[in-house]
């Protein structure tokens, strides 16, 4: 699917100083970026340009010192910290470098986790938690344990959990980084059919260039501010 | 969900548990059980002083609490007193006495003795005296017979089937006095008691005083330790104020003060084991939590609210300590059934009949002892928590998710 013209996502001025004892670092200067529904994008950049900042803003993981993200129209800053609490629970989904699953979870039990925070009914729960596992080629391993999985496998499982409560959008940090080649290359063939057949909007943040290969928009930013934002032709 | 999230985090790290869990099972096992021996003594001496002389309940003529003479006497043998306690469901048995001070006297010594007149009968029903004998009768048939504590006998030098002499003041303010044989000798928990107890047929003594049919006291057991009170204010409420009714507590306001004092003792105890549990359970879930910043983040980014998280630490605290307190009570309880048949002192046997305690103490258990210390472990549980609790949170999830 590629990606629509209704705004999902819109980021307006976004600034973010860090002060690290008397260093002031401008990590986010100004940053304006809209995402629309089913994009298959990736905010690209070296180290220290500010995508995974960017990313904690666009995904209400951190609050910036100025400027707005809106969600469907909803302004993070209008909502408590419950609320957005709930706004991610609700609306968005991440994938992390390090998979951060629950070392104490089976694979479905990581997956149903979310899920289990919306409260929904077990047996709904497990069945689209089975659907999910088997979408991302792991049907048959839901009873293992992260560490029983291996990077890719444990990859798979975190993104099968962010797309397992239909989210708005998810959101992954640097989701190839800790992989080798061909098992990234595996996970973003998954992610883009999750994009092309199930509709879900994807907005990676990396420097790896396979991902911004495979995304079909690249957002480039350099030393906190978008330089770039090359869409490529649909394939 | 938390739940199972929460038990499953103490798992992480089972050494770390299970060491927690060892601290605090032996800490309430240790606590409960020293709880059971102490409030086993405790409960032996009041026993003991109940069922050798006390009963649950005396009644006196008014006035003989202040000053027990012989003129404060219950005229008519008691009998009202009796009639009013067995107007009720609460009692078990009764029986009247008389009682003065008076000097046993043998061949070979003489000592300050107790003098109580008794119904054979019926004191067996209140106390246990009769079941106390170790040598010769209870009374027998013969007229003028007494019934010594066997340390009384030994410093008067004599056995059953002895003589000895009782002089008394009697109710008229005269010096008197009468020759019995001892019919048997006795021993029970307190050796105060078996120093200075003479006791002789109720109308001997009677007849010895000069009280008629007169009794000093009437002495009641209720059926059981929770109808004492109910029983006690139903003979007050029938008599009036021609006479006392005390019971045991009013009677012995030290031994009530002991128990008090060791049920105490036994809180300072547990406190102390659970102030030290606090700071163990706190310690090992701040550096539990410390250990999983940037998974809690990560389950905050997930859409789990901060209180969601609170919850999670609270749970974790609350789970190590109720397993920790529950083995430690089974632990406790299989100790103190293991020796239910009492632990042998009998190297202190002296020792411990001057305070009323018999040379074996078995443990006793109320089931506040096991109730209380889990509500108690809970409240330490949740309080010990907080402070990870609040650290778990401190952090936006971004930050948290920075860390490593």
């Amino acid at each position: 699917m590629e990606g629509g013209t209704q705004v999902l996502l819109e980021a307006v001025g976004l600034v973010k100083v860090y002060d690290t004892r008397g260093v002031t670092t401008r990590a986010l200067d100004g940053v304006d970026l809209e995402i629309a529904e089913g994009e298959f994008s990736a905010l690209a950049g070296p180290s220290g340009s500010g995508k995974t900042t960017l990313l904690n803003m666009l995904g209400a993981l951190d609050v910036p010192d100025a400027g707005s993200v809106r969600l469907d129209g909803e302004d993070y800053s209008s909502l408590s910290t419950a609320d957005q609490s709930e706004l991610r629970l609700r609306k968005l989904g991440f994938v992390f470098q390090a998979y951060n699953l629950i070392p104490v979870f089976t694979a479905r039990e990581n997956v149903e986790f979310v899920m289990e925070l919306q409260g929904v009914a077990s047996a709904a729960r497990r069945a689209r938690a089975e659907e999910v596992l088997e979408q991302v080629g792991l049907g048959g391993l839901g009873a293992k344990r992260p560490l029983e999985m291996s990077g890719g496998q444990q990859q798979r499982v975190a993104v099968a959990r962010s797309i397992a409560s239909r989210p708005r959008l998810v959101l992954a940090d640097e989701p190839t980084a800790s992989l080798d080649s061909k098992t990234a290359d595996s996970l973003l063939e998954l992610m883009d059919r999750l994009n092309r057949d199930h509709g879900v909007t994807f907005l990676f943040s990396t420097h790896d260039p396979r991902v911004m290969e495979a995304a079909r928009r690249v957002v480039r930013l350099q030393d906190g501010r978008v330089v770039g934002d090359e869409r490529k032709a649909a394939s | 969900m938390l739940l199972r999230l929460a038990w499953r985090n103490l798992w992480r790290n089972p050494r770390r548990t299970t060491i927690m869990l060892i601290a605090v099972a032996i800490g309430i096992a240790g606590s409960l059980l020293s709880m059971a021996v102490n409030y086993g003594m405790v409960d032996q001496m009041v026993r003991t002083a109940i069922e050798t002389e006390l009963g649950h309940i005396q009644i006196h003529a008014a006035g003989w609490e202040a000053d027990p003479k012989l003129e404060r006497i219950l005229a008519d043998g008691g009998r009202a007193a009796e009639r009013a306690l067995a107007s009720g469901p609460e009692l078990r048995a009764s029986t009247r006495r008389v009682r003065a001070d008076g000097l046993a006297i043998s061949a070979r010594g003489s000592a300050g003795v107790a003098v109580m007149g008794v119904d054979p009968d019926r004191e067996p029903g209140v106390t246990v005296l009769r079941d106390a004998l170790i040598d010769g009768e209870w009374f027998g048939t013969s007229r003028l017979r007494a019934v010594i504590g066997q340390a009384l006998a030994d410093q008067l030098e004599v056995g059953a089937g002895d003589k000895i002499a009782v002089s008394v003041q009697d109710a008229l303010g005269e010096l008197t006095g009468g020759g019995f044989r001892v019919a048997g000798t006795f021993r029970t928990s307190s050796s105060d008691f078996d120093r200075s107890t003479v006791l002789l047929r109720l109308g001997e003594a009677q007849e010895l005083l000069a009280l008629g049919g007169g009794v000093t006291e009437v002495v009641a057991v209720a059926r059981d330790d929770d109808v004492i009170d109910p029983l006690a204010s139903r003979a007050e409420m029938s008599l009036g104020e021609a006479v006392e009714v005390r019971t045991w507590s009013e009677l012995q306001p030290l031994l009530l003060y002991m128990v008090e004092t060791f049920d105490m003792m036994a809180w300072y105890l547990y406190g102390a084991v659970f102030i030290a549990m606090a700071f163990g359970i706190a310690n090992v879930l701040l550096m539990s939590v410390h250990e999983r910043t940037r998974e809690i983040g990560m389950l905050r980014a997930m859409g789990m609210r901060r209180g969601q998280v609170i919850v999670l630490v609270v749970l974790e605290s609350l789970l190590v300590t109720i397993v920790g307190v529950v083995s430690g009570l089974a632990i406790g309880l299989a100790g103190a059934l293991a020796l239910r048949d009492g632990i042998d002192l009998s190297a202190f046997a002296e020792g411990l009949a001057s305070y009323g305690v018999a040379p074996r103490i078995a443990p006793v258990l109320r089931a506040s002892d096991l109730l209380i210390p889990l509500v108690v472990a809970g409240f330490t549980a949740g309080l010990a928590s907080c402070w990870p609790a609040v650290r778990a949170t401190r952090y936006r999830p971004a930050d948290a998710l920075r860390r490593s």
